[in-house]
């Protein structure tokens, strides 16, 4: 624990408060990164990365735990894992090439834009499917859809058949199970899937660069340009702000959910 | 007694595959009564109860509740509530969250529910504890909570499967004195699934045997005990000394019945038989004489079977011999004092009186 994880962490707070030089960087205390970052448009650019990844975290709630209910309460009980299974097939797949493919099929003339046109929704094409901030939630959507699946499944999962006797028998309509039984069991697996998707989405510089535009640069993608101009304090600098906004993520959670739960059935 | 039926069932029906988990099964079950559904585990009477409930739906028959037919309505507009096996409480609301859930679903006023909660607790015995959670509860007490969550809806029928099966012998006990007292204090029928013919004794105003899918016979506690008219029956209540046999001789005083060359005669109580009928016999192992065989009186009469000892355990209350007869089968013999010259391997002679033999049909 210590060696692969908290000594990692540690070296990257230190190494961003390093002083830069040409080609690496030398023992120092000066705050310069985090000042780079906090007052240029880099902060901007985080920023709304974090909003990106909101949308893309609750456009996932919306399709994916629908589809984690469905599977709990409509597929067999023999067959849940095998159609769980299913969703892990796009993850044979690299994932350059898993978000380099959805280029031709967002494109101006790729196959989302025929398919629309050829039913009549739309009469001109959509550009705005790729190379924008619409783009790369697209991209994470399908990218970290499973995640929310797996995790909230895991979570219906754990909810005993009895529940739903119970609601049987006392008359639980659609809207009630889901407010009143659904959603707060599936609490802690919604929020893991939730922080997951959000910390990838921030994190993840693969789908900007490949997906976004001029405006939609995340903190992966920040750290990754920093290292390539050799500003390897900068890089650690955003390292560092990433991991303190998902260990105050996790704060929150804990104080609400209790994770720890979540991994009860499991074992 | 002209009481109303509670329930109603009739022919019903029901396979998986083809398997029969009900095999054309009657009952009616009247108002106000504590009717428990007894046998092995798989033999239907959990499906019977499910069906009743509404979570099973037959193949065939149909089933009325207070003169109503409910077959195609769901389990929530049926007047029954029903008690789950296990824990069935939700484990993310707290006790009269838990109780008062089927109440806020009805938009009932909170002022009303809680009201109604609260009596419902104290009723059950939870008084006090209605900010815990489920997981902060025992056994007993989650199953009391489960109780007053189904009878605060005050339907007309209570169904319980299993209610007491997580819980341990002692607090089994206690719960059925609490079930019965519970049972007589709101006055509405109870159908109480069990395999534990202890707990069905003890709580039932009436019992049936449900096995194989079929109902095999129905009484009060006291008939199915010490009077049960079937093999079957006779066996799961725990007899022990059963004989088959096939009817020799009979009149209105006495029924003979050949078992293995031996003749055995025994009181006739009414019974409905025939000549060469195959039926079986039963006696309680408390009535049985145990006797030392002496060369002296070797004379075998009617009411005698000669055989050697076994096995002597003592058992507190009691000891219990294991006889052997000439025909290799087992009986168990209970003495509440022990018979001092009796040892393992001695030749006794077994005795009892014409009445204690029952007579089971096949």
């Amino acid at each position: 624990m210590i060696i692969f994880f908290v000594l990692p962490l540690l070296l990257t707070v230190v190494w961003s408060v390093f002083e830069r030089t040409m080609f690496w960087m030398e023992p120092g205390f000066t705050l310069f990164s985090y000042e780079n970052f906090f007052f240029s448009s880099r902060l901007e650019n985080f920023l709304s990365s974090m909003f990106h990844s909101s949308i893309s975290v609750i456009c996932a709630f919306f399709i994916g735990f629908p589809i984690a209910i469905f599977i709990r309460r409509r597929v067999k009980k023999v067959a849940q894992h095998r159609v769980m299974l299913l969703f892990i097939l796009p993850f044979m797949v690299s994932e350059i090439i898993r978000i380099f493919a959805l280029r031709p099929i967002l494109s101006r003339n790729g196959v989302l834009n025929s398919l629309l046109m050829d039913f009549n929704f739309i009469d001109t094409p959509i550009s705005a499917f790729v190379f924008t901030p619409t783009g790369v939630v697209i991209g994470e959507i399908v990218s970290f859809l499973p995640f929310m699946i797996f995790s909230t499944f895991l979570a219906l999962e754990a909810i005993p058949n009895y529940i739903f006797e119970v609601c049987a028998d006392l008359g639980v309509n659609r809207r009630r199970m889901f407010k009143d039984i659904l959603l707060p069991l599936a609490a802690p697996g919604l929020f893991a899937g939730s922080v997951f998707i959000f910390v990838n989405g921030i994190g993840i510089a693969l789908i900007p660069t490949i997906l976004g535009g001029p405006g939609s640069v995340n903190a992966g993608l920040i750290a990754t340009q920093a290292i390539i101009a050799l500003d390897f304090p900068l890089a650690m600098a955003v390292s560092a702000i990433m991991m303190f906004t998902l260990m105050g993520l996790l704060y929150i959670g804990h104080r609400l959910f209790n994770l720890t739960k979540l991994l009860e059935p499991i074992s | 007694m002209a009481k109303t039926n509670a329930i109603e069932v009739k022919n019903l029906v029901k396979t998986y595959g083809n398997v029969y988990a009900l095999k054309n099964v009657d009952l009616n079950i009247a108002d106000g009564e504590y009717f428990v559904l007894l046998g092995p585990s798989g033999g239907g009477k959990t499906t019977l109860l499910r069906s009743i409930g509404g979570f099973i739906r037959p193949d065939s028959g149909s089933v009325n509740i207070k003169g109503q037919n409910v077959d195609d309505l769901p389990p929530d507009r049926r007047p029954t509530s029903m008690v789950f096996q296990g824990f069935a409480l939700f484990p993310h609301m707290n006790v009269s969250q838990n109780i008062g859930y089927g109440l806020k679903l009805k938009s009932i006023d909170k002022n009303v529910i809680e009201n109604k909660v609260n009596k419902m607790m104290d009723l059950v015995g939870l008084k006090g504890l209605s900010n815990r959670m489920p997981h902060e509860l025992s056994g007993g007490q989650q199953q009391r909570v489960q109780l007053a969550r189904a009878l605060i809806l005050e339907n007309d029928v209570l169904l319980l499967d299993e209610p007491l099966s997580a819980l341990d012998a002692q607090l089994r006990k206690d719960m059925c004195i609490e079930l019965k007292r519970l049972q007589k204090t709101v006055g509405i029928s109870f159908v109480h699934v069990t395999h534990n013919q202890e707990e069905a004794m003890s709580v039932a105003d009436r019992i049936a045997i449900i096995a194989d899918g079929e109902m095999v016979e129905q009484g009060t506690p006291k008939e199915i005990y010490s009077n049960p008219k079937n093999k079957f029956t006779a066996e799961f209540i725990g007899e022990k000394n059963i004989f088959e046999g096939r009817i020799k001789d009979f009149n209105k005083t006495k029924v003979v019945v050949d078992i293995d060359n031996d003749n055995i005669e025994i009181a006739n109580n009414n019974y409905k038989v025939e000549k060469n009928q195959k039926v079986s016999l039963s006696i309680k192992s408390e009535s049985i004489q145990i006797k030392k065989m002496s060369k002296t009186n070797s004379k075998v009469s009617n009411n005698q079977i000669v055989g050697k000892i076994s096995e002597i355990t003592f058992l507190g209350q009691f000891v219990r011999y294991l006889v052997v007869l000439n025909n290799n089968q087992e009986i168990q013999v209970r003495s509440y004092e022990e018979i001092v010259n009796l040892k393992v391997h001695d030749t006794v002679s077994l005795s009892w009186k014409l009445e204690d033999f029952l007579l089971h049909q096949n």
